[in-house]
This record gives C-alpha cells, sequence and structure tokens, in this order.
C-alpha cells in the first residue's frame, strides 16, 4: 500500500510537470487558435538559459530561475508571436503548425551546434531525501514539485478568473470578434497569454531537467507527453491539462512498477489513441463549433 | 481638417465586390444626440454600409468622419477608443462569463491604465456602472449567470447593454429587435430613448420593424439596392411612393 502511494504521488509529481507544459497548449490554443509543437523545444531552451546563468555569471539556481523567466518572455512569448505566429495565423491552423515543427528541429540543432549535444547535469531546486510519514515514503523534490505546480496553477486560474486583464483574456477567448468591437485590446491581451506560456515552460524546465537532464533533445519527450495530456483532457479546457498531465504521469508510473518499465513510455499514446477514438473532445473537453 | 456640424458624417461610400455594387454612393449625417434610422428591404446594403463606416470591411471609394476627424479604414479598436459603439444581426455575448462580467468586460479596456488594469479585482471600479445598466435593463435576476445559458431576447439585451457600457457618443445597432418577441421590443424602444436621453448620445438603427423605427427615429433613410432611395421624417419616408414599391413591388 505505501509503495502505491508513493507511485501515485511522485506520478503525480511528474504529470504537474506535463500539465504546466500542456497548459500552455490549451492556453495558446482558446486565445489565438495557435498549435505550438516547439512547446517541448520552449522547455529545452529555458534549461540552457538557466544553466548559462549558473555556470558563466555563477547565480544560484533560483536567481537564474528569476533571470531566464523573462528573457523567455522575450524570446519564446513576444518574438515568438511577432516573428512566427502573427504573420502565419491568418492563413490557418496548418502553416503554423508546420512553422512549429520546423521551429523546433532549428531550436533542438542550433543549441546542438552552438552549446552542446552532451547531456548537462541539472541541479534540483528541491533537497534531495525522503520525507516518511508511517509507512508512506515521498521524496521532497516530489512534494517540492506538486507544491510549486499547484501554486503556479492556483495563481493563473486567481488571475485568469480574478483580475479585470483575466476576464478581458477569457473575452478574447470566447468570442474574439465582439472583443474587438466593444474596444478590448486582442493582440494584447493574446500577447499576455504567450507571456503567461513562456513562464510555464521556465516552470516546466525548472523541475523537469534534474531528472531529463539539459540535452537538445530534451523537449521531444515533454513536448509530446503535454500535447497528449492536453488532448486527452480536452484541447479547449484548462481543467483538462492538468487532468490530462496526472493521468499521464500516474499512469506511466504504475506501469513501470506493475507491468514493465519498457512499456512505460506508451502509457500517454496508449491512453491518447483511445480518447481520439472514444471521446475526440478530451475527456473534460467540448466539442468545437468551427465556421466554415 | 474642416471643423463639421455633425458627429458622424459618410460621404459618398461605395463597397463593390466586381460588379455587384452592395453600396452606391451612399452619404447620411447624424448630428449629436440624433437617432436614425436605415431602412430597406433585404440586400439593400445597410449592414455592408455598417461595416464599411465601422472599419471592418475597407470601403472601395468615399470617406467617413467622426467629430470632424477622418476615421475611414480605422479599426475596431481604434474606433471604440474614439467613442464608437456597434451591436451586430447576430448575438455577440461572451457566453461562459456572467452577465456582470460581460458588461463589465465590455468597458474595461476604458478604465485606468495598462499596467493598472493588468492585477486590478475584476469589477475595477466598473461594477457600478454595470449594477445601474443591469437595472435599466431589467437583468438584475440573472446578473451572475452565464450569458449562454439565458433566453434569446435576454441575451440580445445584454449585447446591447454591452455597446453602451463605455458610454459612447455614437452607436449603430444592426437590427435590434430581429428574434425580439413583441413586449420586449416595445422595452427596447424605451431603453434606447432612456439611454438618448441620458447618456446624451446617438444611434443609428438599421431595422426591420417599421412601427419601432417610424417612433423611435427623427430621421429615416431608406436604402434599395445600394442607394438612398429616400430620406426624411418618418411619416415622410414611409409614404413615400417609391419607398412602398421597394418594399411590396409594384
Amino acid at each position: 500500500m505505501g509503495e502505491l502511494i508513493h507511485l501515485v504521488v511522485s506520478g503525480t509529481a511528474t504529470g504537474a510537470i506535463y500539465a504546466l507544459a500542456a497548459l500552455g497548449f490549451t492556453l495558446l490554443w482558446q486565445a489565438s487558435n495557435t498549435v505550438n509543437f516547439a512547446q517541448g523545444e520552449f522547455v529545452m531552451l529555458p534549461a540552457f538559459m538557466m544553466l548559462f546563468f549558473i555556470g558563466t555569471l555563477g547565480t544560484p539556481l533560483w536567481l537564474a530561475f528569476l533571470l531566464t523567466c523573462p528573457v523567455a518572455m522575450l524570446l519564446l512569448g513576444y518574438t515568438f508571436k511577432r516573428v512566427i505566429v502573427d504573420p502565419l495565423i491568418r492563413h490557418g491552423v496548418i502553416p503554423l503548425v508546420i512553422a512549429t515543427l520546423g521551429l523546433a528541429i532549428g531550436l533542438k540543432q542550433l543549441v546542438k551546434a552552438s552549446v552542446t549535444a552532451q547531456a548537462q547535469p541539472f541541479d534540483s531546486a528541491f533537497p534531495n531525501g525522503l520525507l516518511t510519514m508511517g509507512t508512506i515514503t515521498v521524496s521532497y523534490a516530489d512534494v517540492g514539485t506538486l507544491l510549486l505546480a499547484g501554486m503556479i496553477v492556483i495563481g493563473l486560474q486567481l488571475f485568469l478568473n480574478r483580475t479585470l486583464t483575466g476576464r478581458a483574456m477569457q473575452a478574447v477567448a470566447q468570442n474574439t470578434e465582439a472583443a474587438k468591437v466593444l474596444g478590448i485590446n486582442v493582440q494584447r491581451m493574446v500577447l499576455y497569454t504567450f507571456l503567461i506560456n513562456a513562464v510555464l515552460a521556465v516552470v516546466t524546465a525548472l523541475l523537469i531537467t534534474p531528472t531529463y537532464l539539459a540535452k537538445f533533445d530534451m523537449g521531444e519527450s515533454i513536448g509530446l507527453k503535454a500535447f497528449y495530456a492536453a488532448i486527452i483532457g480536452g484541447f479547449n479546457q484548462a481543467r483538462g491539462a492538468l487532468l490530462g498531465g496526472v493521468l499521464v504521469g500516474v499512469l506511466e508510473n504504475l506501469t513501470g512498477a506493475y507491468v514493465s518499465a519498457a512499456y512505460k513510455e506508451g502509457v500517454a499514446l496508449l491512453l491518447f489513441m483511445i480518447v481520439i477514438i472514444v471521446r475526440p473532445e478530451g475527456l473534460l473537453g467540448k466539442p468545437e463549433e468551427r465556421k466554415v | 481638417m474642416t471643423a463639421s456640424p455633425s458627429l458622424l458624417e459618410v460621404k459618398d461610400i461605395r463597397k463593390h465586390y466586381g460588379a455587384i455594387k452592395a453600396v452606391d454612393g451612399v452619404s447620411l449625417s447624424v448630428d449629436p444626440g440624433e437617432i436614425v434610422g436605415v431602412i430597406g428591404p433585404n440586400g439593400s446594403g445597410k449592414t455592408t454600409l455598417f461595416n464599411s463606416i465601422l472599419g471592418q470591411i475597407k470601403p472601395t471609394s468615399g470617406n467617413v468622419e467622426f467629430c470632424g476627424e477622418d476615421i475611414t479604414g480605422m479599426s475596431p479598436l481604434q474606433l471604440s477608443r474614439r467613442g464608437v459603439g456597434r451591436t451586430f444581426q447576430t448575438l455577440q455575448v461572451f457566453v461562459k462569463l456572467s452577465v456582470r462580467d460581460n458588461l463589465i468586460a465590455a468597458a474595461q479596456e476604458f478604465k485606468g491604465t495598462m499596467p493598472s488594469r493588468l492585477f486590478a479585482p475584476p469589477d475595477a471600479g466598473l461594477g457600478y456602472h454595470a449594477d445601474e445598466m443591469i437595472e435599466l435593463f431589467r437583468l438584475k435576476h440573472v446578473a451572475h449567470l452565464p450569458a449562454g445559458s439565458l433566453s434569446y431576447g435576454q441575451q440580445k439585451l445584454i449585447d446591447i447593454a454591452m455597446a453602451f457600457m463605455p458610454a459612447p457618443q455614437l452607436v449603430l445597432l444592426d437590427e435590434p429587435c430581429a428574434g425580439v418577441n413583441p413586449i420586449l421590443v416595445d422595452e427596447l424602444h424605451d431603453l434606447l430613448v432612456n439611454l438618448n436621453r441620458t447618456q446624451g448620445g446617438s444611434f443609428v438603427v438599421i431595422e426591420h420593424n417599421m412601427d419601432f423605427i417610424m417612433k423611435l427615429c427623427a430621421h429615416v433613410v431608406c436604402m434599395v439596392e445600394g442607394k438612398v432611395l429616400a430620406e426624411g421624417p418618418p411619416a415622410e419616408v414611409q409614404s413615400n411612393r417609391q419607398v412602398l414599391e421597394a418594399y411590396l413591388g409594384n
């Protein structure tokens, strides 16, 4: 029983990391119909940025994290939107999908060629060691991850639901045309979403890199899992991304322990295929109408 | 730029789609506080005229002046900042937000500066004004329900209330009575008269409901095939032989 709880807790912690990246997917989709297949590389780049600050400036991890946030907002938020999304979005979803796939390849090769092809160690933001409560043993890292991811999600929900700007962002996601006519600055609201996505990517990098190690192709796995999580939970629902992420994380852990570690990586794909066949809108998603 | 006595001056607007002349040389003038009606059979170019005025489509030629400023081709956002609002034929509410939040969202861009709005509480001092509008539009009993859960007529009222939230100087209303029951049509008339008196704005109203338009407007323009067929006081336009022919056929 203790082992099962441990597996569920650590799976939930991993799932919470997937959920953060998946949340970015759903936010971008809702605000601007952008499907970002470079989301995994958006996690990889901040990992290397943090290593740069630590290695070059000798900053502690927390300061490197804080310094990376504005750089990521500028590069992965503002520049991504202005240079890639804005010119392509008017041509529909597909050109943007292709562009972000290309961006993913480009970013990977850029880091591989100009930084390193080797995996780099990355310190955990949390202390090593285990926390034992009776028969239950969990690691500080899992508890810390859950707490930080939980705080980010709650903070984001509070921003979206309890601030004037958050409500305006929801209004834009629900009806862009009406928002424009009512004088809501749609482009600025969409930009906020891109900036939030960039920060989510930095937090994801902070939490996942100690396990994955900083490597040019580390984004492939996290990007794919986040995409699966978003589809499983419902691409048009923020809550769906959270559910999808946690579900994938827990099932991966349980499969690894009780079935075979070899099948662990296939769990998300299997769940993704079942959801696509049985409930294409996702577990919590709502069917979307498309105007033709 | 010469100062214009009119609030809105539409000068010889044309919108052609190839050989089709959707709007063909329409001029229109709206004075401060005036309510102007635009009537005409389906396909006569009324909504295209609205879209040309409001920057939703680019007119082929002609220009639009608001308070003496050339606003031709300005974006809806720029027009909104200048005090021009509109409602659509189809509903344009934010379905998941509550009625009250819909009204607040409609005026949020006009409150404070961008950084001050960023983390401002959701009603940000607009709650009182939203509640006033809710009272005026008799939506108090549904104010906290998601807009999408209400009846068509109620959503229509929200739609109109939203357009008036920033207290615009000019509102263009596209068929406000479409799909609305007769009792609500009377209420809508009283509301618009009330808003015209209290907020002092000017309205341009497209409508097929003749009783509504004749009661509400001081000046009526009748469009047929993209052109102005007749204009003047409601009674005069209503009895114009050409207008009757356009509606009823020869």
